[in-house]
């Protein structure tokens, strides 16, 4: 069974020092009532940063492309979604 | 004078491995190796002081940089080791010199000669077996003028051979324990390298050298009585690796990034996102983000299909090279994806790089919370590391 939220991170080099970093234990941190809904992946570089002001870090939800993305941001946006 | 590069067909690899006695912080056991790159040459020396601690350090530092020294520039080991002798000074209560060696000379036919002087019999493996050398004994003065004998010997080297010397600390070693009351002995020491080889045919001259050093630790119940060291020269095919770093400077070269790693005959790495994304394109196969494998302070590594490792770019590249630089010893539980990289290249003879000039603009901005290097400089520093350090071969191709 997919599960309804797909989360990408991109772990390229620019996403990854602009605070991308803190980010790669978002699957650990998601909390409990959303936690089943969403299933986190890596990318290897989403290839946003290369696009005039670009604001990384970037995560992709599903079709969505979160600029600036940080943990908060992501668990909202999916709360808002579901 | 020109001669063909040794990995062409035959490469050479020298390791060893080192402990100091117990609460010492100098060893009298000194191991040093060269390689001539004019000449396609290679040399070692093992010097073992007398005793252990700093005179013994000092005696066999000054036994084996002559060592070294002499045999690079005389052909004839045995003559190396006369002038040595010459020099060396004698113990005056024990009338015994005060360092030992084993020097190995390696031309660029792979002829080698060795010369020792009382040290545990350097040993030669080749198909599983100890191999006799016919060792010829040879009398030469010592500086008191009295005479004494060293052992000469050579033969051919061929490819699976190995040349492992030791010091008394490993032949030594358990001496007066119940397993072992005479100490392992030069025997037991053989049948050990042999049951290694056989268990892995292709164990490095890195990993040999620290199984025996470590065995020899463990004889002495987790101590090192006297200093322990083992060097491990290995003949072998030459090991290739492919390090493929940054995008084309041109778009349309994609294809053929592609195709240089599909048909690499060796290992392969994949440093930087982009450049993975580009291969994955082009082949078709997924690339996937191990997220359950992280590291404190670089992005984690990926899996493709067809790539021995595939990681981020510059920050892990930059490791990489600050490894390399500060000779750290990556032992076991290092495997952050930088430390991977440096085993990698480690355990290769020779290394083609493929760099990408492509420049991600972002990287440029002086905002950005970390200094980021040219991609193409770090690889200049690591490339020079390699053949300096590491006696590796390496090529660098801009695309």
């Amino acid at each position: 069974m997919s599960k309804k939220f797909k989360v990408s991170i991109c772990s390229g080099t620019t996403c990854y020092v602009l605070g991308g970093a803190q980010m790669m234990i978002l699957e650990d941190c998601l909390p409990a009532d959303i936690k089943d809904e969403v299933e986190v992946v890596g990318s290897s570089c989403l290839q946003k940063c290369h696009e005039p002001n670009a604001k990384p870090p970037f995560v992709l939800i599903n079709d969505y492309l979160m600029e600036s993305a940080s943990m908060t941001k992501v668990i909202d946006y999916i709360r808002e979604h579901r | 004078m020109e001669f063909t590069p040794k990995t062409s067909d035959c490469a050479i690899e020298v390791d060893y491995c080192q402990r100091y006695c117990e609460k010492k912080r100098i060893g009298g056991d000194v191991f040093l190796s060269k390689k001539i790159k004019e000449q396609s040459r290679v040399l070692a020396v093992l010097s073992d002081g007398l005793g252990s601690g700093v005179k013994a350090g000092v005696l066999a530092t000054l036994t084996s940089v002559m060592g070294l020294n002499y045999m690079g520039s005389f052909r004839d080991p045995a003559k190396a080791a006369k002038s040595i002798m010459e020099t060396l000074p004698v113990c005056s209560k024990r009338n015994i010199s005060y360092s030992t060696f084993s020097m190995v000379d390696i031309d660029f036919d792979n002829e080698v000669r060795i010369v020792e002087y009382d040290n545990p019999p350097v040993l030669i493996t080749r198909n599983g077996s100890v191999m006799d050398t016919q060792k010829q004994e040879a009398d030469v003065l010592r500086a008191d003028k009295e005479p004494v004998q060293i052992n000469v010997s050579g033969f051919d080297a061929k490819i699976g051979d190995r040349i492992i010397m030791f010091s008394d600390g490993v032949s030594q070693s358990g001496i007066g324990s119940k397993e072992l009351p005479f100490g392992w002995g030069i025997e037991r020491v053989g049948k050990f390298i042999l049951d290694k080889i056989a268990s892995k045919p292709e164990i490095s001259a890195h990993d040999l050298s620290r199984a025996i050093v470590e065995k020899s630790w463990l004889n002495n119940s987790h101590k090192a009585l006297d200093d322990i060291t083992c060097g491990v020269i290995y003949f072998r095919n030459p090991r290739r690796l492919l390090i493929m770093t940054g995008p084309p400077y041109d778009r349309q070269k994609d294809k053929m990034l592609a195709s240089l790693v599909e048909e690499f005959p060796g290992k392969k790495i994949i440093c930087g996102g982009t450049t993975a994304n580009i291969i994955s394109r082009e082949t078709g196969r997924k690339v996937h983000v191990r997220l359950d494998k992280l590291t404190a302070d670089l992005p984690p590594e990926s899996i493709m299909d067809g790539a021995d490792l595939v990681t981020e770019g510059i920050l892990t590249i930059g490791r990489a090279a600050k490894y390399l630089e500060d000779k750290t010893e990556l032992d076991f539980f290092t495997d952050d994806p930088g430390a991977k990289i440096v085993k990698l290249m480690l355990d290769s003879d020779v290394i083609n790089f493929v760099v990408g000039t492509r420049i991600n603009e972002f990287h440029q901005d002086p905002n950005m919370p970390v200094d980021l290097e040219i991609r193409r400089n770090v690889i200049k520093k690591i490339s020079k590391q390699l053949e300096e350090q590491y006696y590796k071969e390496t090529t660098i191709q801009y695309i």
